[in-house]
């Protein structure tokens, strides 16, 4: 009886297999011969791990500008079509996801996936088929390539690794500093932003009595908050993504500090619930960002009615992202929006035409004007300096107002005066 | 005479197949997607050679693939060399280290084996970590050359000139050359004296031992084997992901693949990792395209638990009828 039973299970289980393999096999064939349809736009996007916090918050925007492209016409008069696959925050899963979208999925245009790591995969692939590539936040991407396709929307000017931290050394000025410790994760953004630091001190003058990496994985930052102190440095430079940020803050907030400025380039604690999370440990944190709730941030007129669209649709669909959008969403739909309007001033698919006239046109984006130069950077810098002041506790409604996130710098937008780490803790 | 080469002529017929394939000029995702089912075959073929026929469970084959990765980076970064230098080169430092991490582990048995294996790849990729000229812990884009030549021929060419229109269909060619060579390797070595040394020490060391088999000498020849097809198979691991960090290189991911793919198969013969890898590399590659990568490592999970149950001997075993 039991043999007779388990006979029939190995029948059962080889014609399961046989069928799942045929079955799956006619879905990838399927996938493979996709017919022409509306314009597709395709892209990995970091809706898992580390860096999921920005790459929900960027899709939603893109969306936003599907449907507002969509409205318009599209592109070409052809409806546009978002194609994307959940990289994981992993640049392994980075080439196959945009082969399998040039070649499964046929899209016409590729966009890059959030953040310098998870484009630095993407490159080689966009250099081998030739064709335009977007990028969302990289950082010096295109320093080795000089791919003539390439433009990424980070505002932080045509050179960026120095042009992002430019802003944040003149901020720090006041202090009269003369030692600095830098610290940075072991990743491809981080390593750029702290090359641009180290430049950016030697300029000023500063003694660099500390410099290293972390590996990303690092879960415990007090001994490198602890190593840096007994340095003693005057200022202490961070280049870090959001769970090294939140690690540094928390570590910070438990050995404290006596440098008189921390901060510079930590990705993520522009996020919404890791705002929440920190609350008032972030106070004196002097820090990046490229949008806040200001009154001054009038600069970028489009960028606050559409953040309001964004915030208005996290609520009413139950989004589960970034409650506040104020990071990324702009950038987000101001990359697409760009590609939007090149094609269809160029008026068919046509990679080295449309990159032509992206490097000869000045954009009116949500963003404001946007030019790139020759290695597909912007033509300059506007990266903001903020400084975490007067957060009283966990509520996320406080970073929605102004006054958490005074901006030190540029003058033209100033809400606020740098003041010593110490001094508002 | 032809049915003593039988084998060998069949490999050629699929080699030939294969470059058939290259010139059909498919959806170059095929080729892609082809590779890395390939590139399984020749990982799980390795790793049957000391697993399979030795009974040594080998944790480490991320260790070796990673070690075959960063030699071909370090290749490329240093001189731009041809890839062909970077798979032999490849080869060359995995086995060495395969002989080398043998002398000093093989004294190991079972799960002790195991675990030092598996500390060699975290060991190895805590090196490359820390080492900036092959990028570090923040990882090294590869751009393949446009126009590859070897001896003076055109490899790849976009126009039409060179013998492949795409570098995706010479890696997938290049790979499948190797992974029909690893199986031919495998094959020997499974019906020939180092073979049967082996599967006697799988039976009894100490037995073999006594019975006059030089286990020591045999399983130092096996992991030198192993390593070496592991390391090759990595050393064209970064022209095909043209990006490569420690995580990507040194994933677990590669040596629960080429532990699973032989055990679904059938660890008794060359034939078994073979089949294995085709059906899980395929089923993963389909997945991938359908469904989402998360759920590769699902589907392993669940066949491997299936056939360790049901089919001890895996699929060739059981139609082999070995399973009773």
């Amino acid at each position: 009886m039991i043999r007779i039973l388990a006979n029939r299970m190995r029948i059962w289980l080889v014609a399961g297999l046989v069928v799942s393999s045929v079955v799956l096999s006619g879905s990838f064939i399927n996938a493979a011969q996709a017919q022409k349809g509306p314009i597709k736009v395709g892209f990995s996007m970091a809706l898992t791990g580390a860096l999921a916090g920005g790459g929900k918050q960027a899709l939603e925007a893109m969306k936003i500008w599907r449907d507002d492209i969509n409205a318009k016409g599209g592109m070409l008069g052809r409806q546009v079509d978002l194609v994307y696959y959940d990289d994981q925050t992993n640049p392994k899963n980075v080439p196959g996801i945009y082969a399998k979208l040039l070649d499964v999925d046929k899209v016409d245009f590729i966009v890059s996936g959030y953040g310098t790591n998870l484009i630095a995969p993407a490159m080689p692939v966009a250099i081998d088929r030739e064709v335009v590539f977007m990028g969302l936040f990289g950082m010096n991407n295109n320093k080795k390539w000089k791919y003539e396709k390439y433009f990424q929307i980070l505002p932080a000017g045509p050179d960026p690794a120095v042009g992002f931290s430019s802003n944040w050394f003149e901020a720090i000025k006041s202090f009269k500093p003369k030692t600095i410790a830098l610290v940075a994760a072991d990743a491809e953004f981080a390593r750029n932003l702290k090359e641009g630091a180290v430049t950016n001190a030697k300029r000023m003058g500063l003694e660099i009595v500390y410099n290293k990496n972390y590996p990303p994985k690092t879960a415990d930052f007090t001994p490198i908050v602890r190593a840096v102190n007994a340095k003693k440095p005057d200022i202490f430079y961070i280049a870090s993504y959001p769970n090294g940020s939140a690690g540094i803050v928390r570590a910070l907030a438990e050995v404290g500090s006596d440098a008189k400025a921390i901060g510079g380039g930590m990705v993520g604690l522009q996020f919404a619930g890791i705002m929440a999370g920190l609350g008032p440990n972030l106070n004196g944190i002097l820090n990046y960002d490229f949008y806040v709730p200001e009154p001054t941030m009038a600069i970028y007129p489009g960028s606050s009615e559409l953040i309001k669209r964004y915030q208005e649709k996290v609520k009413t669909e139950g989004l589960k992202t970034d409650a506040l959008g104020y990071y990324l969403v702009p950038w987000a739909y101001a990359y697409v929006d760009i590609l939007g309007q090149a094609v269809n001033a160029v008026g068919k698919i046509d990679h080295d035409a449309i990159a032509e006239y992206i490097h000869k046109t000045k954009f009116t984006t949500v963003v404001g004007d946007v030019e790139f130069g020759d290695n597909g950077e912007w033509t300059e810098s506007r990266t903001i300096v903020v400084q975490y002041q007067g957060i009283k506790n966990n509520d996320l409604g406080q970073f929605a107002k102004p006054g958490t996130r005074k901006i030190m710098l540029p003058e033209d937008i100033k809400t606020g005066d740098v003041q010593p780490f110490n001094a508002l803790r | 005479m032809i049915g003593r080469y039988k084998f060998e002529i069949g490999c050629i017929l699929v080699l030939a197949l294969a470059f058939l394939a290259t010139q059909a000029e498919f959806n170059r995702f095929y080729y892609f997607a082809g590779f890395a089912i390939l590139q399984y075959v020749m990982i799980a073929t390795a790793w049957n050679i000391l697993g399979g026929y030795g009974g040594y469970i080998n944790f480490g084959t991320a260790g070796f693939l990673g070690v075959g990765s960063y030699v071909a980076i370090g290749l490329i970064e240093w001189g731009d060399a041809a890839i062909v230098w970077q798979v032999v080169a490849a080869a060359v430092v995995a086995g060495l280290l395969g002989l080398f991490i043998g002398y000093f582990t093989l004294r190991l048995k079972g799960v002790y084996f195991a675990i030092a294996t598996l500390a060699l790849a975290i060991v190895l990729e805590t090196i490359v970590n820390n080492w900036d000229f092959v990028g570090g812990a923040a990882g090294i884009s590869i751009l393949p050359p446009r126009k590859p030549e070897l001896l003076g021929i055109l490899i790849v060419d976009r126009k039409g000139d060179g013998i492949f229109s795409n570098s995706k269909e010479f890696l997938f060619f290049l790979m499948a050359a190797m992974a029909i060579f690893s199986v031919w390797v495998a094959r020997t070595v499974e019906r020939g004296k180092l073979g049967r040394g082996l599967n006697a020490i799988k039976d009894n060391e100490e037995a073999a031992e006594c019975m006059g088999v030089p286990t020591l000498r045999l399983k130092l020849i096996a992991t030198t084997l192993s390593g070496a097809l592991m390391g090759a198979a990595g050393g064209i691991f970064p022209s095909y992901m043209t990006f490569v960090d420690p995580p990507t290189a040194f994933n677990l991911e590669f040596a629960v693949n080429s532990l699973a793919m032989p055990m679904i198969g059938g660890t008794f013969t060359w034939l078994g990792p073979v089949v294995g890898a085709v059906l899980l590399g395929t089923v993963q590659q389909i997945a991938i395209v359908t469904i989402s990568s998360e759920l590769n490592l699902l589907i392993l999970g669940v066949l491997l638990v299936i056939f360790v149950t049901v089919a001890p001997h895996g699929i060739v075993g059981w139609f082999m009828k070995k399973n009773k």
